[in-house]
Parts: structure tokens; C-alpha cells; sequence
């Protein structure tokens, strides 16, 4: 069946840059792959964590095997082109991808002149991109941030930028790698609508939200073990969780003594397990802080008010998790940086075991998983990486090894493997691997389930906590909050509080 | 791959056309190195500081003074090392170590680095990087160099961006974390900072696929005329500035010139 895209027999294989022959191949990454789309449909397509669901959004963009070296065969074609002689430039129009990672896709110095790139690479007439820009930015809630740089922009917004380019442009067929993550719940509703309201042909690649995407699709497809292969919605999500029934839980049981697998935790709505804590020796910790004020202005646009933040109080126990919710730029990344002592506030204390800790105390004390992971990776290897922190340590080499190699069988690393190739769910996994290593009495979780699925998310946090340590898990998913969280707060109009039980 | 040196505001410097403001970039940079007196060197630089201070804030304009400092300091420590004939004013035994021809020397060359790094800097915290390229294809740049110009400028600081990032991560995940602060050596320093600088180097070297791949995702390369969003009026205002930038310059020269 002809449609305005069509998949025949694709493999792909990326090069295998640890060999020394040039032509050597990795394991293909999708094999025999078919897919035919019909104009104006709407498809979801899921895949566990390095299922390849980034490579296939690439390969349908035309950006691979251009820009990633690999071998591609068969045949794509997207709205008539064959994706072998097209040119990325030649699909503006027709093909529209939205990338998991935003700030790798953001090239303009302003919000309006990322949106404004495509239209005058079309040469659509100044007045026309005025308009479009303007709809895109009402549309995406970026008025206000116009003028700003997507590097002062949170996650989530830089997100719905990248969908404000998509919607100014709107080509004949949306690829969206994950697009849901990072963005609030009014968000997520509010892309779903454009996608299911317009004509176009959607693609979502997504591991997550299942319950939010029931019955808007009209096909559901399941990416794993390099092939691709589609069916009923209940089917497919069923075996999508029985895939996700994660390979961290099965080794971290045997490995970490206190430790009680997560099981039926793919779909996050239903009954969860508790997480089952080791206790920390010595006195249970308690960090805390009580009047902080934080401000902060956008250097690349005038504001007429600033961005503040005030927390009245806020606690953390050991051994608990608690759970911060907002809205995307609500501040939370904000939040997280005074907490572990990066950033100073304009007012108010910080304190460890009701003393008043110092940045370097802080520093020490609080574990921070930054929201993209690439930030905290930097070795040639895994082992580098998981080893690096201990080395500076001076812990004995042997005792290193052991710990890394532990590590890695609980994380489903591979100590060989370069951290720069892997999926972006590897290297959040690897992130969290690094961490664990350091063994922090708190940690802060910025988004840390972004792109992962809830079990792997699940299994992620409880191996943090294996040692009694204390969680404060940043999400916009509030099911996966509710399912972790002993207590909640939330970010509103600048203030920080606790929630009350229930709400 | 986004963020830029520009720093809203809305002061005069602000308000001045874009392409007078090139002009009279590339025009004080010029004077600099015309045969002007060394107090008038000076005054210039500190004339155009407090109008960097009055635009852009003091803040700013001390974080671009840290970043030329070191290459100020190796000035200090070996230009008048190098002028050894002249006046002397430090000797060491039989070694004249310091001259007043070197000091001068020492002098001018500081003046012309400082001014020219200033007003560079004053040009593009004030002007929006969209607007610097228009002005630069209103003088004939080609779009696709332009571009280049704009994109180097944005990557600068980029890396800066990461680098800070980066060192914020590494902070929290090294145990000996301001350990010996303040004791340590240089190659101790040099060692700590390793980690930091591979990783910057990491993402810098990652951001250049994906910038290529998203420019050509945007239509860069498509045949035909690009148009554009922003668009540089021109009025009375721009030969107003244009003559200002021009005037500028040539009474600096009237006021300083060694005669």
C-alpha cells in the first residue's frame, strides 16, 4: 500500500567507529523494517529505552545516513521523494521533525527568529512570516518570550519552541520523538488537540503517557529488537509493558539486598509496589530550608518583571521521596540549583540536619541529575565515567573496579560502550549510574523520567534510594509523582508549597 | 547552539542603527591605531567603557575586562621586558629590566587591545545578532557569510554556556571538592579544570552535526531567494547615525591627533 509514507525492507546499521576497518558496522539498529502511512493519519509508535525510535525519526527526516554514518537499505519515501536522493532542505515542507533533545535542534538567536528560519528559507513574503511567527507564538505560550534566547528557556519551553516551528511551518507529515516529555499536563493536552485537529500525518515515537494517548491513534505500532511490527492498541500496550518489565529490576533484586522490584509499574496508573529502603547507618538526615528567595532576569529581552521564586519552607527527609510539580518555567530547575548549593539565594537558609549548611556542604550532600544528562557525561567510556568520581576518591583500584563493574551490571551498562553514542535513555541511565556511585545522602531528580519508561524510571529511583538516601523527584508526570511520592509540592505563581493530601 | 552575546536594553546605544554602529565600530577600531596621544588613547577607552557601563551594566563590562586580563597581564609582565633601550627606570645589577620608551610602548599597545576588545563588545552586547547580520548584508556581505559570522558568534559563547554548565555538574560529583582551595598549583588547577574542558569539548564537537543537520531541516541550501523577517529601515535616522558614526571618529582624531 502507497502512502505519503512508505517504508520498504529498511535496515540500518550504524559504523562501528571502535573498529579500524571503515566499513565495519555495528549490530543493525532496525532490520527489515515496513511501514506505510496513509495522508492525514495519526500513528503511535512505541519502543523501550535504545530501541532505535530516534534513528527511525531520523531516517524518515532525511537527516540519516547523512549525518550519522551507517549503512542504509531499502527503500523511504516520504510524500513522493525517495529519501536516498533528497536532500534534508528539499523536505521542509513535507517532513517536520521535532527532536527529543531541544537545544540540539535550536540555531537562532531568538525565540521569533527560530520560528521565522524555515519561513524565510521558503521565502514566504515578510508579512506572511510575520503572521505565521505571531500564531506560532500565541499558539505555544511564547509571547512573552519572543525575544528571549532558547538558552535562557526551561526544558518545556524549549520544547513547545520547537513545536511552534513545526506549527509556523506545518509540513505534510509531524515526526515527534517523544514530544510529549518535558511538557506540563496542559501542555501534553494541548499538543494532542493540534495533532488530532489538523490533516497532517503524525508520527509520535513515545515510551510514556500511554494512558493520555488512549484511543487518539489511529495505529499503534511497537519498535523493538530492530524490527517493527503493529496491531490492536491493547496488544500493542501490553506488549510494549511486558518489554519494559525493565532488565534493571531482575538484576537489581539479586544485587541489592533491600531491594524489591517494581513489577507492573509500565503503565503507572495501576497499584505499584512501595520501594523498599535500605537504612542509611547513623542518624537520619534532614535537609530543610525555610525563607528562601531566589530572582533572576532573561539578559536577552527586557522584562518588566522579573522571575522570582519564594519557598516559605520546604524538607526533605531521608529515605523519602517528595515529589515538585509546576508548570514548565515555574522554576524548579531553578529551585533545584539553590538546593544543592550551585546557586545562591537572594534570601533565606539552607540547613543539613538542622545546621546551617554551607554551598560546599550542600555541594556534597545533594546529588543533582541535571535534566539533560550531557552535562554530567564526559569520558571516552562508561567505565571511565562510573570510575572517575571513585578515582578522585583515592579509592584502591581493585575496590573501583568492583563497584564499577557492580554498577554497571545493576545500571545494564556497558563498561566498553562511548557514552556519545548511546541513547539518550542510556545516558540518563548512565547519569544516574555516576550518582549512585557517589552514594549522596538527597538527591534531585530534574525530569530524570523524561524519554525513559515509567519502569525504567521506577527502577532507576529505587536503585538511587538503595541506600537510604532522600529523593526529590522533578516530573510533569503526575501519576509517576503520586506512584513514588510520599509528599508533593508544587510551584505556582512563584511560590513553593506543599500540597495538601489529595490534591 | 542558541545562545548569543546580546544583552537587552533600551538606552541610546540601543536606539542607534545598527549599521552606523558597524560603522562606527569598525571606525574607532581604526583610530586606535592612528597617531594619537596616549592620554587621548586612554580617555577614549574610558569613554567607551562608561558607555558600556551605562548601556550594558558595570557587571558586563567587568566579565569582558576578566576574559582579556590574562593577555593584559602576559603585556605587563613582558613588553617592557622586551624595550630595554631608553630611559631606564628598573635595573636589576647590570640588567635594565624596565625603559620609558617600554613602558610606553607597554602603554599604547594596552590602550589599542582594550579599546578595540571594548568596542567590539560594546557593539555586539547591544545590537541583536539578527540585526548585526542584516547591517553585514546591507554591505554586501553574502547571506551564507554573513551566517557563518552570526554562528561563530553564538558558538563562542555557547561553549562558554556549557563550560559553566559542565563545571556545575563536575562540581557536584567531585569528592574533593574545594579541597586545599587555594593552596593548590597551577598544574593542579590545570589538572582539576581537565574534566571540565574534555566535556565542554565533548558537547561543542556533538553541536556541530546537529547544528548542520538542523539548518538544512530549516531549508538552508534550498534554491532561491530568502527572505527576511527582520528588515533594517531606511530613513533620515540612518544617514543621522551614519554621519554621527562618522563624526565621532574624526573629532577624536581633531581633539588627539600628535601633531
Amino acid at each position: 500500500m502507497d502512502g505519503i509514507v512508505s517504508i520498504t525492507d529498511m535496515s540500518f546499521s550504524y559504523r562501528d567507529w571502535l573498529s579500524s576497518r571503515a566499513d565495519a558496522l555495528c549490530p543493525p539498529v532496525l532490520s527489515h523494517v515496513d511501514l506505510a502511512l496513509e495522508d492525514g493519519s495519526m500513528t503511535l509508535i512505541l519502543a523501550p529505552p535504545d530501541a532505535g525510535k530516534t534513528t527511525l525519526a531520523r531516517i524518515l527526516a532525511g537527516l540519516i545516513p547523512k549525518y550519522m554514518d551507517g549503512a542504509l537499505s531499502g527503500t523511504v519515501m516520504v510524500d513522493g521523494h525517495d529519501l536516498s536522493k533528497t536532500e534534508p532542505w528539499e523536505l521542509v515542507h513535507c517532513c517536520g521533525y521535532v527532536s527529543q533533545n531541544p537545544l540540539d535542534e535550536l540555531i537562532a538567536p531568538t525565540c521569533e527568529d527560530e520560528i521565522a528560519f524555515p519561513l524565510e528559507s521558503l521565502g514566504m513574503p515578510r508579512y506572511e512570516i510575520i503572521r505565521h511567527v505571531r500564531a506560532a507564538l500565541e499558539a505555544w505560550g511564547l509571547v512573552s518570550m519572543r525575544e528571549a534566547s532558547a538558552q535562557e528557556l526551561s526544558g518545556g519551553e524549549r520544547k513547545r519552541l520547537l513545536l511552534a516551528v513545526q506549527d509556523a511551518v506545518d509540513p505534510k507529515v509531524w515526526i515527534l520523538d517523544e514530544s510529549f516529555d518535558d511538557l506540563d499536563v496542559s501542555w501534553r493536552e494541548r499538543l494532542m488537540d493540534r495533532i488530532s485537529s489538523r490533516s497532517n500525518t503524525s508520527v509520535v515515537f513515545g515510551s510514556r503517557y500511554l494512558d493520555e494517548f488512549h484511543g487518539t491513534f489511529d495505529r499503534y505500532g511497537l519498535l523493538a529488537g530492530g524490527r517493527l511490527s503493529f496491531g490492536d492498541e491493547a496488544d500493542i500496550a501490553l506488549e510494549f509493558e511486558r518489554l519494559c518489565e525493565t532488565p534493571y529490576a531482575a538484576s537489581a533484586s539479586k544485587s541489592v539486598p533491600g531491594f524489591i522490584p517494581v513489577s507492573d509499574a509500565a503503565g503507572c496508573g495501576r497499584s505499584v509496589m512501595p520501594l523498599h529502603v535500605m537504612e542509611r547507618e547513623g542518624k537520619e538526615h534532614r535537609l530543610s530550608c525555610t525563607d528562601v528567595s531566589a530572582v533572576h532576569m532573561r539578559r536577552s529581552m527586557v522584562q518588566e518583571r522579573p522571575f522570582t521564586l519564594s519557598v516559605p519552607r520546604f524538607s526533605l527527609l531521608g529515605g523519602e521521596v517528595v515529589s515538585l510539580c509546576g508548570p514548565n518555567g515555574s522554576g524548579k530547575s531553578t529551585f533545584s540549583r539553590l538546593l544543592c548549593g550551585l546557586d545562591l539565594p537572594l534570601a533565606g537558609t539552607f540547613s543539613l540536619d538542622d545546621d546551617v549548611a554551607s554551598r560546599t556542604v550542600l555541594n556534597r550532600s545533594v546529588g543533582y541529575l541535571f535534566q539533560n544528562p550531557d552535562y554530567q557525561i564526559f569520558l571516552p567510556t562508561v567505565k571511565e565515567e562510573l570510575a572517575w568520581s571513585l578515582k578522585r576518591a583515592k579509592i584502591p583500584q581493585r575496590e573501583i573496579d568492583r563497584r564499577v563493574g557492580e554498577c554497571a551490571d545493576l545500571f545494564h551498562l556497558d563498561l566498553d560502550e562511548t557514552p556519545s553514542t548511546m541513547s539518550f535513555g542510556l545516558r540518563k541511565s548512565l547519569q544516574a549510574a555516576t550518582y549512585y556511585l557517589l552514594d549522596r545522602p538527597f538527591y534531585i531528580l530534574d525530569e530524570l523520567d523524561s524519554a525513559l519508561t515509567y519502569a525504567t524510571a521506577f527502577d532507576l529511583v529505587n536503585l538511587l534510594r538503595h541506600n537510604g538516601a532522600g529523593i526529590l523527584l522533578i516530573t510533569h508526570d503526575r501519576r509517576f509523582a503520586d506512584a513514588l511520592a510520599d509528599r508533593n509540592y508544587t510551584i505556582s505563581d512563584g511560590l513553593l508549597s506543599e500540597a495538601e493530601e489529595g490534591a | 547552539m542558541t545562545t548569543d552575546t546580546y544583552v537587552a536594553g533600551t538606552g541610546v546605544l540601543y536606539r542607534f542603527d545598527p549599521r552606523a554602529k558597524l560603522l562606527l565600530m569598525v571606525l574607532l577600531c581604526i583610530w586606535f591605531f592612528l597617531p594619537v596621544s596616549l592620554a587621548g588613547a586612554w580617555l577614549v577607552v574610558l569613554g567607551v567603557i562608561a558607555a558600556g557601563v551605562l548601556s550594558v551594566g558595570l557587571r558586563r563590562m567587568f566579565r569582558t575586562f576578566l576574559t582579556i586580563l590574562p593577555m593584559l597581564a602576559f603585556m605587563i609582565l613582558f613588553i617592557p621586558f622586551n624595550v630595554r633601550s631608553g630611559e631606564p627606570l628598573l635595573v636589576a645589577g647590570p640588567v635594565v629590566l624596565a625603559t620609558r620608551e617600554g613602558l610606553l610602548q607597554t602603554l599604547r599597545l594596552m590602550s589599542r587591545f582594550v579599546g578595540v576588545t571594548f568596542v567590539c563588545a560594546l557593539t555586539i552586547q547591544s545590537t541583536p545578532m539578527g540585526k548585526i547580520m542584516l547591517a553585514l548584508r546591507w554591505y554586501g556581505l553574502p547571506y551564507k557569510a554573513s551566517l557563518v559570522v552570526s554562528l561563530a558568534f553564538r558558538f563562542i559563547p555557547f561553549i562558554a554556556d556549557s563550560f559553566s554548565q559542565i563545571k556545575d555538574s563536575h562540581r557536584l560529583r567531585d569528592p574533593n571538592i574545594d579541597e586545599g582551595k587555594g593552596r593548590k598549583g597551577y598544574r593542579s588547577k590545570l589538572g582539576d579544570m581537565l574534566p571540565t574542558l574534555t566535556s565542554a569539548l565533548v558537547v561543542s564537537l556533538r553541536a556541530v552535526p546537529s547544528l548542520a543537520m538542523s539548518l538544512e531541516h530549516r531549508g538552508f541550501g534550498l534554491p532561491g531567494k530568502r527572505t527576511s523577517y527582520h528588515v533594517l529601515e531606511t530613513s533620515w535616522r540612518l544617514f543621522t547615525d551614519l554621519f554621527i558614526s562618522t563624526m565621532i571618529p574624526v573629532a577624536l582624531w581633531f581633539l588627539f591627533a600628535v601633531r
